[in-house]
């Protein structure tokens, strides 16, 4: 039940964004976009590395802010230099997304699979425990 | 603080932010505000195109309606003026006809109570005035008009002099508006009104005044067998000729 905290901490964050009214000028909200990506590819990648048994939460944080941070300023100096490096910015979080998704699909099925083996196996070995006579009578004949 | 605990405090505080983050942007992005920002440059120049074909159409429809608007304007003066001259029109009318009271220099003729004037008098009084130029004339009160007549009636007191009906009683005062010089002339010609007044042993007085002032008519009349005149038309003239001839 370790992911009902990180849900719990979204919905917190969801409610105060409703009653703080935070407001931001209509030209930055393309920049917020695009440090929403990589803020979730940084959510994603610690969720993967949760099922890796390889999770670091100084890196998930680091990685969170400075991704966001760095995204949005590359996007706002892509602007200024005329170039769209923001749509180079939403490819390359989008594609890391998807990826660091299909991974986590893959472990979640990968344990669930283990779980339903290891299940299939005591259920086995607890009907083998229960009938123990019906393997000396094979010897007999 | 255990390693887990650390990392499930760090994700938490992520998902906080990136909560945060998420309802911030969709108020943004839903504003009214945003929807230019979001446009396509593409979008932009078909937009704005569109609202400087708009506008044109808007001057345009401006300018005509700024014609009209003072072609109306012109019309109203127009109507105004229009209406200003039945106006006087109607002033003149009501002026000759009696139906309003007027003011103006004129003479004032007074017949005293013991004279012994006859309605007859009255008559030849009220000609020569108009004779002399009077412009209106009223009776003992009464105004004169086209269809006003001077009578007698006889009462207890004896014969009175009578204006449309109405007795009159002595003394008498006529008044008259016009040139007031004029209309003393105009009685006081040799074998004129006041010569045979005098004849009669009836001497009314003369004044002339700056200011007389004549009520209107009590009752105006009302006609029931007058019509407008309309001449024939051209046609008919010629041809009524033709036949008479050939008779």
């Amino acid at each position: 039940m370790w992911w009902l905290i990180p849900v719990i901490g979204l919905a917190l964050g969801i409610y105060s964004g409703q009653f703080l009214h935070i407001e931001i000028p209509a030209e930055m909200v393309k920049y917020l976009s695009i440090a929403i990506m990589a803020a979730l590819d940084s959510v994603f990648g610690g969720i993967r590395s949760l099922y890796e048994k390889k999770f670091d939460g100084l890196m998930m944080m680091t990685g969170f802010f400075t991704n966001a941070l760095l995204a949005a300023a590359l996007a706002y100096i892509g602007d200024m230099l005329g170039v769209d490096l923001y749509y180079a910015a939403v490819f390359a979080f989008g594609v890391r997304l998807f990826s660091n998704l299909s991974m986590i699909r893959h472990y979640i099925i990968s344990g669930l699979r283990e779980k339903d083996r290891l299940y299939r196996l005591a259920r086995q070995e607890k009907k083998a425990a229960a009938k123990p006579d019906l393997i000396k009578g094979e010897g007999d004949l | 603080m255990t390693a887990p605990l650390r990392n499930m405090l760090a994700f938490f505080c992520a998902m906080a932010v990136l909560g945060l983050s998420l309802s911030v942007q969709f108020k943004a992005q839903n504003s009214p505000d945003r929807e230019l920002y979001q446009q396509r440059q593409e979008n932009l120049i078909v937009m704005v195109k569109n609202l400087t074909e708009k506008r044109q159409r808007l001057g345009q429809e401006m300018s005509d309606l700024s014609s009209q608007l003072y072609d109306r304007r012109n019309a109203f003066e127009d109507e105004s003026l229009t209406i200003k001259s039945l106006e006087q029109q109607l002033a003149r009318l009501e002026i000759a006809n009696g139906t309003r009271p007027i003011t103006g220099q004129g003479l004032e003729i007074q017949f005293q109570a013991t004279s012994a004037v006859q309605y007859t008098d009255l008559i030849v009084l009220i000609n020569e005035l108009w004779a002399a130029g009077a412009e209106a004339i009223a009776v003992g009160g009464y105004r004169l008009n086209a269809n006003s007549y001077i009578f007698y009636s006889d009462s207890p007191e004896g014969r009175l002099i009578s204006v449309n009906n109405s007795p009159v009683p002595l003394p008498l005062r006529v008044q008259a508006i016009g040139n007031a010089g004029s209309l003393e002339r105009g009685l006081t010609l040799p074998g004129g009104f006041m010569d045979i007044m005098m004849y009669n042993k009836i001497y009314p007085t003369l004044r002339q005044k700056e200011s007389l002032d004549l009520p209107a008519v009590t009752s105006p009349p009302l006609y029931y067998y007058l019509s407008a005149y309309t001449a024939p038309a051209p046609a008919a003239a010629a041809t009524g000729q033709a036949k008479n001839a050939t008779r």
